[in-house]
């Protein structure tokens, strides 16, 4: 509904008789009321457990286990923070997450880009194959792939290493790089390449100096999408990495929790924000696209 | 078809992967199993290193573990022992990858009921050739047999853990019951205790049993209760009585007739119940004896505490034990090295090292010695050996199918049982029933 | 990103210049695939075709343990494995009731986002939050939330005067609706702002010539936002099915599959993990499979038969 719409049924309104007229602005300004409560319930039900968690990150084991919890901690101190990186050995195993984002994330971009291409670009039946393997790979449930590819790992020598979860999440990344970086290309007219063309530019010269820099802003989108989800995978990592020393971090904040005897529940806490952090920061810088072209383009595309 | 042939097989197919047609090849050989394992023996001049996936999680243990490694590897240039860590919490998950994908550690740490399964796989070496008489003689028969298929010896016993009753001695005070004392605590003494010490907004007993199954069948025995009778070959049959039930049925019994015990605490983690025994809420709180490491340790100041006689059942005190082991894989490279350094970690000086950072009972019997001297008037400990002197190895170790059977039929029937859900009967029936699902 | 923003809808242009030069550039069109194909073969459909094939077979854990092809052995032993029905049901029951309770309030908010409201740029923002966090950290937070004695949400009820002592995460009553309301909240975000895209995409002339006409809030709602939405209502409503129906390290933290929430993945992971049963629990993913290709093909086809009708 627009202000436009508004004004217009507002001038529409005042045709009507004056009864009618009070009753429909009451009913209209229940209804606004009620839409703010919703919206504000709503608000709080999506946003109140990271205010939680951040304040649980500052409290002390006694704050935390109190019978009668506080929502603010007593003192604001970073105890937590030093006792997450050094003594649970978060910073080793944020290290291997960020390894393995890191280099998940340049492969899938190396890869997916001339495919995306060519799935944008060319009409040929590879188009129609990999948009079916797209979908499919949505369908099937993980078990199906794991057991095979953990045995399979074995004889190539990449189980139990970091380098064998790349490969992992790099097919796994796959299909969604593939599904954003071909919208991406699309969007570039077709024209701006057979322009250059024209101009006696090389096929390659018209890629890096015409494409490369209008795709630049969906490469970035593309590469985040594919850090955040290896950043963030646990699946994958629980089957294949059995070294403390290799873990990632979800893996390594899963099994804090389920450990034996009692738990440092304010290093939990705040290892788990940390953990949070560039997902955070990067839906953050991305959340105005988010509504307006990111996903219209996908769910339309 | 030999696993040599098996895995050129899967060469091959990779090699072939565009070729839908590999199929056939896999569906016969699906690069199943590992390599043709035979006892390993090193040449004596060549230098290795082994890794230790150690489970231990208390300081005090981890230091422990880690001076015995250090004391070795000076040593014994010639093996050097890397300490790796691992959890409890999916040390089960953790081993059937590791065996399957061939990277099990040369020295892996874990308890006897879990191990018996691997061992019935043939994933576990036979350490019998290699335990020094000495290590054989200090540990008693029993425990050896809850570690041994036939005669070959999978595992190796370090310590073992009994359930002993942790009391608040000033809430007894201020609720003016006295601390029992004598051999043993009976179970209705403990029920009239924790009535007598419940009051308003504080509960007489706190007990985190949200894994039940291992206590239960543990302390069955003092009811005589011992659930399985195993044959050989690690089949078995179940026989869910009266004596089975009866430590489930004064639980329950406190926690919905007493109300003596906070039924909460039924569905969580020991480690997470502490807090609230140490807090006062609850005078008293059952548990691995490991949790007196973890009172010591985190205990307000003037928080007074002590360890009530051990309990028993009518058939005494008797408690079932699942010791902690040390095993190698048979896959390893190094078996006799691995087993030598297994052979110097259950020296009884080790031993007691280790039993005292995790407050367990050595389960040899001069480590246990040297442990009563060493820890003399500390709160807890003479409670806690006298325990451990009536630990037996309970039969459902043997049993190969009880870590599924556990999981999938009787930790959920227990945990319903205690939130009061079904009925003893309904207890009975799917612990039985659950078994013959498993076999 | 800015392309997609401003043009969002952009299609691609099949120019007759280009199909002239089809049969030429074909070639190297196979020849762009090529780095992504490898890894897609080698590591996506060949295990997958494999683990299809693991569900007819005896495979399992044990040193030397042979592998032989048993037909549909499993598949006749699943029949008797109560256990696994069991969870089978847990997972229906989770995946529609979360994937139903997130489309209504999603819509609900995306409806409310659309609406004008002050402070809608901030709304939008927290909104996201839920997706920001990985799944493994939704549960921990989540934990510390439900914890009976000391977590906010049993603190929140007692400030209210309601009862405050309910063991949400430890006991079967209340354990899967408690897991399936952490599922609704982690995977609100995305059904929200798909929802809220296809709000923007209907034409506001729409609405306006409909009140005009005057056609109530509600009228509107159902004759013009509704069949507007519809084909990204089916979309996002399937996506979001088959996602919690595979859904593991959620409820793998949360309750790790005690007191009733044990979920088929859960279930099936447990099979091959912890019992070393690689072919049983195949077999499980392939039943898995069909049923989720039933429900889809039905789902879809009744919503291709709305359309046309």
């Amino acid at each position: 509904m627009s202000i436009s719409s508004d004004l217009r049924r507002d001038a529409d309104v005042v045709e009507r008789d004056d009864r009618a007229r009070r009753r429909s602005r009451t009913s209209r300004r229940i209804w606004r009321v009620l839409q703010y409560v919703a919206l504000v319930l709503f608000v709080v039900f999506l946003g109140f457990p990271l205010l939680f968690l951040v304040t649980a990150a500052f409290k002390t084991q006694q704050e935390l286990q109190s019978p009668d919890p506080q929502l603010l901690p007593a003192q604001w101190n970073l105890d937590n923070f030093v006792g997450a990186i050094e003594r649970a050995g978060l910073g080793q195993a944020a290290l291997n997450s960020l390894v393995v984002a890191l280099a998940t994330t340049l492969i899938v971009v190396l890869i997916a880009l001339p495919a995306a291409y060519a799935l944008a670009r060319f009409q040929t039946r590879l188009r129609g194959l990999a948009t079916g393997w797209i979908l499919l790979s949505q369908v099937f449930p993980f078990i199906l792939i794991i057991i095979p590819l953990f045995l399979m790992l074995r004889p190539l020598g990449l189980n139990n290493t970091l380098g064998g979860l790349v490969v992992v999440y790099v097919v796994w990344s796959l299909p969604f790089a593939l599904w954003m970086l071909r919208g991406y290309v699309a969007a570039i007219p077709g024209e701006l390449e057979e322009a250059g063309a024209m101009d006696g530019a090389s096929r390659f010269r018209v890629l890096r100096s015409i494409i490369m820099p209008l795709l630049g802003p969906g490469l970035v989108a593309t590469s985040l999408f594919a850090f955040i989800g290896s950043w963030n995978e646990f699946f994958f990592a629980l089957v294949l990495i059995k070294d403390e020393a290799l873990q990632t971090l979800p893996q390594r904040l899963a099994l804090f929790v389920g450990s034996e005897g009692q738990v440092a529940l304010g290093q939990l806490a705040a290892g788990s924000l940390l953990a949070c952090i560039p997902s955070l920061v990067f839906f953050a810088i991305i959340q105005r696209r988010l509504t307006s072209g990111l996903l219209s383009g996908a769910v339309k595309g | 078809m030999t696993s040599h042939r098996k895995r050129d097989t899967m060469h091959r197919s990779i090699r072939a992967i565009a070729g839908i047609g590999a199929c056939a090849a896999l569906l016969t050989g699906c690069a199943f199993g590992g390599g043709g394992a035979t006892e390993a023996t090193t040449d004596p001049d060549e230098d290795v290193t082994l890794t230790f996936q150690s489970l231990a999680f208390q300081d005090a243990t981890i230091q422990a573990t880690q001076d015995i490694v250090d004391a070795w590897n000076a040593d014994h240039p010639e093996t050097q022992v890397d300490v790796v860590q691992g959890s409890w919490d999916n040390v089960h998950d953790q081993l059937v990858t590791q065996f399957q994908g061939g990277e099990a550690p040369d020295i892996i740490h874990n308890e006897a009921s879990d191990m018996t399964g691997f061992a019935q796989d043939g994933y576990l070496a036979d350490l019998s050739p290699y335990l020094s008489d000495d290590v054989v003689d200090s540990v008693g028969q029993g425990i050896w047999d809850s570690v041994s298929i036939g005669d070959e010896v999978f595992a190796a016993p370090t310590v073992m853990q009994s359930y002993v009753v942790f009391a608040n001695t000033a809430a007894f005070e201020a609720a003016g019951v006295d601390v029992p004392t004598g051999d043993e605590l009976s179970w209705d003494a403990l029920r009239e205790t924790a009535q007598q010490l419940t009051a308003d907004g504080s509960f007489g007993l706190g007990w985190g049993l949200r894994q039940p199954t291992a206590p239960f069948m543990n302390l069955a025995l003092g009811f005589d209760g011992t659930f399985f009778d195993v044959a050989d070959d690690g089949s078995a049959t179940i026989d869910v009585g009266e004596g089975e039930l009866a430590v489930p049925e004064a639980v329950h019994a406190m926690a919905y007739e007493d109300a003596s015990l906070d039924p909460v605490t039924l569905t969580q983690s020991g480690g997470d119940v502490l807090p609230g025994f140490l807090g006062g809420q609850y005078a008293m709180y059952v548990g691995g004896s490991y949790l007196a490491q973890q009172i010591a340790d985190s205990a307000p100041e003037g928080f007074e505490w002590t360890v009530l006689p051990p309990l028993a059942g009518s058939n005494g005190s008797a408690q079932g034990t699942s010791p902690q082991t040390l095993s190698v894989p048979a896959e390893s490279e190094h078996v006799d090295r691995a087993a030598a350094f297994i052979d110097y970690f259950m020296q009884a000086d080790n031993l007691a090292a280790i039993g005292e950072g995790d407050c367990l009972i050595p389960a040899s019997e001069t480590a246990r010695a040297e442990l009563e001297t060493a820890t003399e008037g500390q709160t807890g400990w003479a409670e806690m050996l006298a325990s451990g002197s009536t630990l037996e190895a309970a039969p459902f170790q043997l049993a190969s199918d009880y870590p599924q059977w556990k999981d999938q039929y009787a930790t959920p029937a227990f945990q319903e049982y205690l939130a009061g859900t079904i009925t003893l009967e309904e207890l009975q029936q799917r612990l039985a029933d659950g078994w013959d699902q498993v076999g | 990103m800015t392309a997609v923003a401003t043009r969002p809808e952009a299609p691609t242009p099949p120019t007759p210049q280009r199909r002239g030069r089809r049969g030429r550039q074909d070639w190297s069109a196979y020849l762009l695939f090529v780095p992504a194909m490898i890894p897609i073969l080698a590591f996506s459909v060949y295990p997958l075709v494999q683990g299809i094939l693991l569900g007819f077979t005896d495979s399992q854990s044990g040193l030397n343990a042979v592998t032989s092809f048993t037909g549909i052995d499993n598949y006749v032993r699943l029949l008797d494995y109560g256990l696994f029905w069991q969870s089978f049901g847990i997972g229906l029951i989770w995946a529609f009731s979360v994937t139903i309770i997130q489309f209504v309030a999603s819509l609900c908010l995306a409806l409310l986002l659309n609406a004008n409201l002050w402070g809608q740029g901030i709304a939008r923002t927290i909104a996201l939050i839920p997706w920001a966090m990985p799944p493994v950290i939704i549960a921990i937070m989540w934990r510390f939330m439900l914890h009976p004695t000391y977590g906010a949400i049993n603190g929140g009820l007692g400030a209210l005067g309601l009862p405050d002592d309910t063991n949400w995460l430890g006991t079967a009553q209340w354990a899967l609706p408690a897991v399936i309301v952490v599922g609704v909240w982690a995977g609100m975000p995305q059904t929200t702002i798909t929802l809220l895209a296809g709000l923007q995409g209907i034409d506001d002339q729409l609405h306006e010539a409909a009140q005009i006409d005057g056609a109530s809030v509600w009228q509107r709602f159902w004759n013009i936002t509704i069949p507007g939405l519809r084909p990204v209502i089916v979309a996002i409503t399937t996506l979001d099915f088959i996602n919690n129906f595979n859904s593991f390290a959620l409820v793998y933290v949360l309750t790790a599959g005690a007191y009733g929430t044990m979920l088929p993945m859960l279930f099936a992971y447990n099979e091959a993990f912890r019992y070393g049963n690689f072919g049983l629990a195949s077999a499980m993913g392939n039943v898995i499979v069909v049923v989720i290709a039933v429900f889809l093909f039905v789902y879809l086809r009744a919503q291709a038969k709305a359309r046309t009708a």
